[in-house]
């Protein structure tokens, strides 16, 4: 019973980090149905923006993160403008090519000015440490993350559903051409869909960061994972990539706890039989 | 986000003259070039060697993606398996006859492909993708596994092809092997061209447009997807075993996400949907990640990240779809 | 008689011209992608050698030309290496950090009359496949064997192991199992992780549950190391008492600054610590430190690199710049210099380098930087992996 709480704490966090660095993701391609993977390097942008104001000007923790989030924003602003604004709506393949290539860019970037080594976002007080749970120690910043996830969750679903920008942003998405005679701005509705989805991600590369650190590879090492969480749950549906996260959280650690060697097998196992009985992931839209 | 608006749209064929017409010009163009590349860079010749090998994982990448509009980041699964095959045949069972290696990696490659297929034609759209994806890793896995074979993340060395025919050694300086390549490359083309104006290969193409109907129509689409994904295989294989043959080393990249992700860039880049993209896409990424690199081998990277996006931007259909787009629009122009 | 004068001027000229020659060494390692660092630290210790020795010997003048190989790629790796040999026409082929790699160059030496100096690939068989390779870093047997002896001292009975699931992990557990388990202790568990693990907190929980005293890791150095030593710590490991232990590659210095205070207190054992106390090592950090830029990204492949220049030199001085591969062998074989890790000396049969391994504590220095103390030194270690790898 032990070993079953003790696995079932670590799934949480672990799924509620992969949830909140790829609920952004989810945003883009199943909203704004881009292929983005350059999604990686914008969290990664973030990490460094927290790390650098942490670790280098000695601000506090929230203040790095909230810097984070801006920073990547402006940074994001001119790459959609003059980059993304031209594949909307284009051929998936293409999306790919332009944002591989965006990828390789940011990483040659991120080499070259900070260098390859790891760096780190220093925790507050707080956060540090163990925190025992009774029948098992757990890391205070997991817990912390989990709150994150839980209140992420919460914010994007409102806003989806009950606010009048999400309105717009469903109606744009549905049908640009319909949604702009209605007189609805869609290209500022984009924007600003693009802005949050850059934002969560910065978010993520953050509070992710003791779990996934941040270097210049960054961006490609865990790409993969973010694209496999975001489809399994389902493009554009924020209760499916949680469930998700979690799902795949939980396989991922119950398999390195019992079968660490067959880890590898275990999940990906676990992904083609979920997509086998969800072929448009667990609650993807049928279009 | 279904299977069908996943892929670029083929360039359209430039009707000058009859087809076979063209196919030999195709021919000739391509050993001319070969021709051209033994005798412009003779010290260069390993490298030409690789890109051929990789070009026809390019071209078996093209046969899924752009004839059938099935995306997958999962390709390098065929290739490795056609290396590992041809390795592993040589080195653990003494098969060591280049010819007999490139036919055991070519059913190698054709197997993987079955498997992979069936797997992987199940999903759709995003689905689709992360199927290739899970194929992949576990391929990947199971070579790292099955060590004893396969040497693991070592890779697989002491591979020790017999000379071509008892003639031709497969030495330093690449010579064999790359005329080796270049046969190989020119019999799987004419093949290919066959096949993709064969009845056969208009029905896959019908499939990438409107599976709907096609089905409607009384063809199977599951079945004619996976006869090419096995087809596709085999090319997969050929360049696998191939890639074994003239590096005589095999390694755990060779099933990698990473390789089948550049296959996929290398594709679009060319121009999905046309033979002639793939090749154009293969040389014009590797030469320039070759050339790039050994320039600047630490920041060569963000070249070629400006590369794609240059591309996407001015061409959006692919080098090779794009230039044929052009001509044509500069035939019509003339009376 | 003007003309004749010329004449001579230019035949001098010439003469000159082609008794200076240029030698060049191809160097392939991972300068760009994930292990971009431990290419630059290749580049660091060449320059560092280069910088503090000259580029000429006699009238020969060195060229380094550099290949990028990013990630494991043996097939890359040997194309890249035909094309320095037949059309760079390089005399000696160096740096290599994945076994892979190198393993796939060895065919090539007979026949390129070339040989192979590895800076870095740490499999013991590499250099039984061909007798032109002279390795001067280490391999994962030489470095992780004593650290069994250490743990056996320390009164560990039990222990479990945790290694990555690829070749050198492998590597390191059946080194550390073997001797642990000859000098009369017992490995409860070997645990072996896929790679790609980012969560290490189910696998700290399978350590605690096992009972062992201490834990003995290798993972590949780089990210995946900082996520091991965290939950390590937060998993309540350290207070329980668990004791940490691996080779150096964990702790190598370009990750400390990240691992922080983390890493306090964990036993490596390896053969060059940047801290190691000699006037050739502050000579070598000194330059070392001016070549990398950054001196917070210098780190162990930069000795193996620095110490590979010292034999190419030597080898180019044997054999007097002409083109010999078995004459410049030859002429390093049983080799001995003092090398900013210590003595060291080349074995004449195993053509790999004896070097001293040393136990080294993290520990925190007076002006807050982290630094691996050596507290301990395993005199003239031979590889003791050769014997199971043959």
């Amino acid at each position: 019973m032990q070993v079953f709480f003790s696995i079932g704490v670590d799934a949480l966090a672990y799924g509620m980090v992969l949830f909140i660095i790829s609920i952004g993701l989810s945003v883009t391609m199943g909203l704004m149905r881009v292929v983005n993977l350059a999604h990686g390097a914008f969290a990664m942008i973030g990490g460094y923006i927290a790390s650098y104001a942490a670790r280098d000007l000695g601000l506090g923790y929230g203040f790095a993160i909230i810097l984070a989030v801006i920073g990547t924003i402006i940074i994001a602003i001119p790459l959609e403008r003059f980059l993304y604004r031209r594949i909307y709506g284009a051929p998936e393949l293409t999306q790919v090519l332009m944002t591989i290539g965006i990828t390789f860019c940011v990483i040659g970037l991120a080499n070259y000015v900070f260098g390859p080594t790891l760096k780190t976002i220093p925790l507050p007080a707080d956060l540090q440490g163990p925190v025992n749970l009774g029948f098992r120690t757990i890391a205070a910043h997991k817990l912390f993350a989990i709150g994150c996830g839980v209140a992420v969750a919460l914010g994007l679903w409102f806003l989806i559903e009950r606010t009048s920008f999400g309105v717009k942003l469903r109606a744009s998405v549905d049908n640009t051409a319909m949604a702009a005679s209605l007189g609805v701005r869609t290209r500022i509705v984009y924007a600003a869909s693009f802005a949050l989805a850059v934002g969560l991600a910065a978010f993520g590369g953050v509070i992710g960061a003791e779990l996934l650190p941040v270097e210049p590879y960054y961006a490609l090492r865990y790409m993969v994972t973010f694209l496999v969480v975001v489809s399994v749950g389902g493009a554009g549906s924020i209760p499916g990539a949680l469930i998700a996260c979690l799902l795949l959280g939980a396989i991922d650690t119950t398999g390195r706890y019992l079968v660490p060697e067959y880890g590898e097998f275990f999940f990906y196992l676990a992904v083609i039989a979920i997509v086998w009985v969800f072929p448009r992931g667990l609650l993807g839209r049928a279009k | 986000m279904s299977a069908t608006d996943i892929s670029t749209s083929a360039a359209p064929a430039v009707h000058t003259g009859r087809p076979w017409q063209r196919d030999l010009i195709g021919i000739a163009v391509i050993l001319l070039a070969a021709i051209g590349g033994y005798f412009l860079f003779p010290d260069n010749l390993a490298l030409l060697t690789r890109i051929i090998a990789i070009m026809l994982l390019v071209l078996s990448l093209d046969l899924v993606t752009g004839y059938c509009g099935v995306a997958t980041l999962g390709h390098a699964a065929l290739f490795g398996a056609g290396a590992y095959a041809a390795g592993i045949a040589a080195v653990t069972f003494g098969i060591t006859e280049p010819l007999s290696m490139i036919g055991i990696g070519a059913i190698a490659g054709a197997v993987a492909g079955l498997v992979s297929g069936v797997v992987i034609l199940r999903g759709h759209g995003l689905a689709q993708l992360v199927l290739s994806i899970a194929v992949i890793h576990l391929f990947h896995e199971a070579a790292n596994k099955a060590s004893t074979y396969t040497g693991g993340s070592d890779g697989l060395s002491g591979i020790a092809p017999d000379p071509l025919f008892g003639l031709f050694e497969f030495d330093l300086w690449g010579r064999t092997a790359y005329a080796f390549g270049i046969v190989l490359l020119v019999l799987v083309f004419v093949l290919l061209r066959i096949l993709v104006r064969s009845p056969f290969g208009m029905l896959c193409r019908g499939i990438r447009q409107d599976p709907i109907r096609v089905s409607a129509m009384g063809a199977s689409v599951k079945a004619s997807l996976i006869k090419m994904y096995v087809i596709s295989g085999a090319v997969a294989g050929i360049g696998g075993a191939l890639n074994a043959v003239s590096t005589q080393v095999v390694g755990l990249d060779s099933l990698s996400f990473t390789n089948s992700a550049e296959a996929l860039v290398m594709l679009v880049l060319g121009g999905a949907g046309s033979l002639y993209g793939a090749f154009v896409g293969t040389i014009v990424f590797m030469w320039f990640e070759h050339v790039v690199s050994a320039a600047n081998p630490f920041h060569w990277l963000t070249i070629v990240g400006a590369l794609l996006i240059t591309v996407v931007l001015f061409a959006p259909k692919g080098l090779y779809g794009t230039a044929a787009n052009l001509a044509k629009r500069f035939a019509r122009s003339r009376p | 008689m003007k003309k004749l004068i010329l004449a001579a001027a230019a035949a001098i000229l010439f003469s000159g011209a082609a008794y200076a020659d240029v030698i060049k060494i191809g160097v392939v390692g991972p300068f760009s992608g994930p292990f971009a660092i431990q290419g630059k630290n290749f580049k660091a210790g060449i320059d560092a050698y280069i910088a503090t020795h000259g580029d000429k010997i006699g009238n020969d003048t060195i060229e380094v030309l550099y290949r990028d190989v990013p990630q494991a790629d043996p097939a890359q790796s040997k194309a890249l290496a035909q094309e320095l040999v037949v059309k760079e026409h390089v005399q000696y082929l160096a740096g290599f950090y994945f076994t892979p790699d190198a393993m796939a160059v060895t065919p090539l030496l007979q026949q390129a009359n070339v040989p192979l100096v590895v800076m870095n690939a740490a499999t013991s068989a590499i250099v039984t496949k061909s007798p032109y390779v002279v390795r001067t870093s280490f391999t994962t047997w030489q470095t992780s064997a004593p650290m069994a002896k250490i743990a056996r001292e320390r009164g560990v009975e039990k222990a479990i192991t945790v290694v990555s699931d690829y070749g050198p992990g492998v590597d390191a557990e059946n080194a550390f199992k073997s001797t642990f388990e000859k000098e009369g202790g017992k490995v409860v568990e070997s645990i072996r992780m896929p790679l790609s693990t980012n969560d290490f907190s189910p696998v700290m929980q399978r350590v605690r549950n096992s009972g062992a005293q201490a834990v003995f890791a290798f993972l590949p150095s780089g990210p995946t190391t900082l996520g091991f030593v965290k939950a390590y710590n937060e998993n309540g490991l350290k207070e329980a008492g668990v004791q940490f232990l691996a080779p150096g590659d964990l702790t190598q210095e370009s990750d400390l600054p990240a691992l922080g205070d983390a890493a306090l207190g964990i036993l490596t054992t390896f053969h060059y610590a940047i801290a190691h106390d000699s006037p050739e090592n502050r000579a070598f950090v000194e330059a070392a430190r001016k070549a990398i830029g950054n001196p917070a990204e210098l780190s162990f492949p930069s000795v193996g690199a620095y110490d590979g220049m010292h034999v190419i030199y030597k080898m180019i001085e044997a054999t007097g710049g002409k083109q010999d591969a078995k004459k410049a062998v030859d002429a390093v074989k049983g080799l001995a210099w003092e090398s900013p890790r210590g003595p060291v000396s080349i074995d004449p049969e195993t053509r790999h380098i004896t070097q001293n391994i040393y136990l080294r504590e993290v520990a925190k220095g007076s002006d807050g930087t982290y630094y691996n103390k050596e507290i301990k030194t395993f005199e003239k270690q031979p590889d003791p992996g050769l014997a199971p790898a043959k």
